[in-house]
């Protein structure tokens, strides 16, 4: 009986703390995040996640004093889990507005549940063009594909100067897919010639028959919109077997691993990216990098950028709202002009940012800024 | 006697959770209806495989590739010929199947029947190995699957999947198909043939010679399983609403290998006890992933962190239950009456 008791006592006591922590948080406004946390694409997931901390510190609070509170949730790369965590954040954590996820098929997944509940959802990172196409409350802060893949044929076929390109296309990523159908198109209407088409999958490590392909067509440059793994191995491959052409490559190249695994083959390789620390022109930007470097220890990458800009643009949206109206916030990210955010000045149109590309190399060894292409 | 009141029982039961459903359905809140929808989806997965994999013995490893085709075909069928038209932005598709559409109930039996029929043509070369080859075999056919899939963009848009697939998986439909899929494995592993199929599993040199034809017998576990299956993984992609390659890796085999392990190989009440603890199981432990306010002490979440308590979990319950859940019992009406005739001798 005494135990009983004693137990009683503690139920009460942890009631009366839950009633008093959640009366302390009815000012705190709450946005969900749904990232990969763990599973194979778990490093994007993390760095978007530095990001988004970063921003958080910058910017803690909206309309005036109220704490900003985040609740993530883990989505393993998954879709199932991608629409149980959006479904659980909306409905049972009842969040404002969700931002979230990275891969652009768990993006879809989620992206139902927040259009049929009104309630934005901004990813930072999703850039297939069927995520926002036909959706009011989906919205990103990442360019589309489309214009990835014009900026990088205008960019081979003016700057370059390359007349003929071979193009390699990682059939498994429909990022890679739908880079390298719109690099095709603008390409061919500047005038280029697309004289090789070779595909690949995912997790390839040997490209000898691709190789053999376009040597044989003598391209002046070689479009390869594939991760950074398939890239550095291609490029050793390639440079082995003589050829020379320039590399031109996705965003998908921006990571240390392709220097460290590519080595002098990789010298060369030119990409379109969403960022670079070192052009950073906006002062929110400049802020970001300043004290993403004091906390990590390393520049941050587009997808930390990206994760902050999310925040960035999510929170500046809630102000404009004025209040924690989901649909107001929804019309608030919708109306986002002019925002100078980290990556870039981003105006959205029906969900899909118009903003600055950058073009970036890998030159002894290390990522060099080359140039900025505005749309 | 018996058999007639087991029976009203069973119907009794059944009656009972349709109503909760009915309760559940007016309400409990999204999040929760989509959890229940997750675990109906799972737990028929997890019945069906356990038919070939528990009961027959079979060590296949074909569901993803299964759950892929029915998944495929019913979508394709359900979605409208304008929505086609505007998703296969890289390659048109392929003429007739673009113009064919069907309601829902109507795709979902297609895309079972397709997947029966793969399965029935897969049977030959597959049972012609046993043990280890059958689980190598049927994991290359899952990846096969995999690599048509991302390849015929004129006919599933590739790597870019399926979006926008009508939301028509409800908690009817879902528990539906889940409680039907049940009683109909149920009736088959109690009859002859079930018993046929325990024998192979037991010793399928010793089945043969008593005169059982094990290929057949394989035959109707493997086409039974692969058609629940394939109804499920339609319901599984009118519930997330998009599909792609990806969903369909060898991760969803292996989640329902753990499920079925877990609660025991051969029974079925295990599987569904399993089934719910998993899909369940791992939204609830959430909360590890979330900071924590505990008095005025607080924990900073670590994402992450459930799937190494599950891990955790998962290899307790086999060091302490080394058969699973239920080993190989299933749960029946005369034995929960024993059970209480029991405790009221004592």
């Amino acid at each position: 009986m005494r135990f009983l008791s004693k137990l009683l006592f503690i139920f009460t006591i942890m009631l009366f703390a839950g009633m008093a922590s959640s009366s302390s948080f009815a000012k705190t406004v709450k946005v969900g995040v749904v990232l990969p946390m763990t599973g194979p694409i778990a490093s994007f997931g993390q760095s978007a996640w530095k990001g988004v901390k970063i921003a958080r510190s910058l910017e803690p609070t909206v309309l005036n004093g109220r704490k900003l509170k985040l609740i993530l949730l883990d989505n393993k790369g998954d879709k199932v889990e991608t629409a149980n965590a959006v479904s659980r954040l909306i409905f049972d954590n009842k969040v404002s507005a969700v931002i979230g996820a990275v891969a652009s098929g768990n993006t879809m997944s989620g992206a139902p549940i927040a259009e049929k509940a009104h309630v934005a959802m901004l990813t930072p990172a999703s850039t297939n063009p069927l995520v926002t196409k036909g959706m009011k409350y989906i919205s990103r802060v990442c360019f589309i594909d489309p214009f990835q893949g014009k900026v990088a044929a205008e960019y081979v076929y003016n700057n370059l100067h390359a007349k003929t390109a071979a193009v390699v296309v990682d059939m498994a990523q429909d990022y890679s897919v739908g880079l390298a159908r719109f690099f095709m198109k603008t390409y061919r209407k500047l005038g280029g010639k697309i004289v090789a088409r070779t595909f690949m999958q995912t997790g390839d490590v040997d490209f000898s028959a691709q190789i053999a392909v376009i040597k044989s067509h003598h391209p002046d440059v070689i479009y390869m919109p594939t991760y950074y793994q398939s890239l550095a191995l291609f490029a050793r491959q390639a440079r082995q077997f003589g050829l020379k052409q320039t590399i031109m490559a996705g965003d998908g190249a921006s990571e240390e691993a392709l220097i460290k695994v590519g080595g002098k083959a990789v010298n060369g390789l030119t990409f379109t990216n969403h960022f670079d620390p070192k052009a950073t022109a906006t002062p929110l930007g400049k802020k970001f990098v300043k004290l993403y470097k004091t906390k990590y220890h390393e520049d941050p990458s587009a997808m930390a950028a990206l994760g902050a800009d999310a925040y960035f643009v999510m929170a500046d949206a809630i102000n404009r709202a004025g209040s924690t109206n989901r649909k107001k916030i929804n019309t608030a990210v919708r109306a986002t002009k002019d925002f100078k955010g980290v990556t870039g000045i981003i105006t959205l149109v029906n969900g899909d940012p118009v903003k600055s590309a950058v073009i970036q190399k890998v030159e002894n060894g290390k990522f060099v800024y080359v140039t900025t292409i505005n749309p | 006697m018996n058999k007639t009141r087991n029976s009203l029982l069973t119907i009794a039961a059944i009656v009972v959770f349709f109503i909760f459903l009915w309760y559940a359905s007016t309400h409990f809140n999204k999040y929760s209806i989509r959890i229940m929808n997750d675990v109906a989806i799972f737990m028929m997965l997890a019945v069906s495989y356990n038919l070939i994999n528990g009961v027959t013995g079979q060590f296949s490893l074909e569901p993803n590739g299964f759950t892929a085709i029915g998944a495929y075909v019913s979508s394709l069928l359900t979605l409208t010929v304008a929505q086609k038209h505007a998703m296969f932005i890289i390659v048109p598709m392929i003429h007739p199947f673009d113009t064919w559409h069907l309601p829902f109930l109507a795709a979902l039996i297609v895309g079972g029947l397709v997947t029966s029929v793969i399965a029935f043509v897969l049977a030959f070369p597959v049972f012609r190995v046993r043990g280890d080859y059958l689980a190598i075999v049927t994991l290359g056919f899952g990846i096969v699957i995999r690599v048509f899939s991302t390849n015929a963009i004129s006919l599933t848009n590739g790597a870019l999947g399926l979006k926008g697939i009508s939301e028509s998986t409800n908690l009817w439909w879902s528990w539906g198909w889940a409680v039907f899929s049940i009683i109909i494995i149920m009736r088959l592993v109690n009859s002859g043939y079930g018993r046929a199929m325990k024998a192979i599993r037991d010793d399928e040199d010793a089945a043969i010679a008593m005169g059982i034809n094990s290929l057949k017998i394989k035959m109707i576990a493997f086409i039974t399983s692969a058609f629940f299956e394939g109804v499920a993984g339609g319901l599984l992609a009118h519930l997330i609403t998009t599909i792609s390659p990806t969903l369909f890796t060898f991760f969803l085999t292996f989640n329902l290998l753990i499920i079925i392990v877990v609660g025991g190989l051969g029974s079925m009440t295990g599987s569904i006890i399993a089934t719910v603890m998993v899909v369940w199981g791992s939204e609830l432990l959430r909360v590890v992933d979330q900071p924590m306010h505990i008095f005025s002490i607080t924990i900073p979440g670590v994402p992450g962190m459930r799937m190494i308590l599950f891990s955790v979990l998962l290899i307790a319950t086999m060091i302490f239950a080394r058969e699973g859940i239920m080993g190989q019992r299933e749960f029946s009406w005369n034995s929960f009456f024993n059970m209480f005739r029991a405790r009221k001798q004592r």
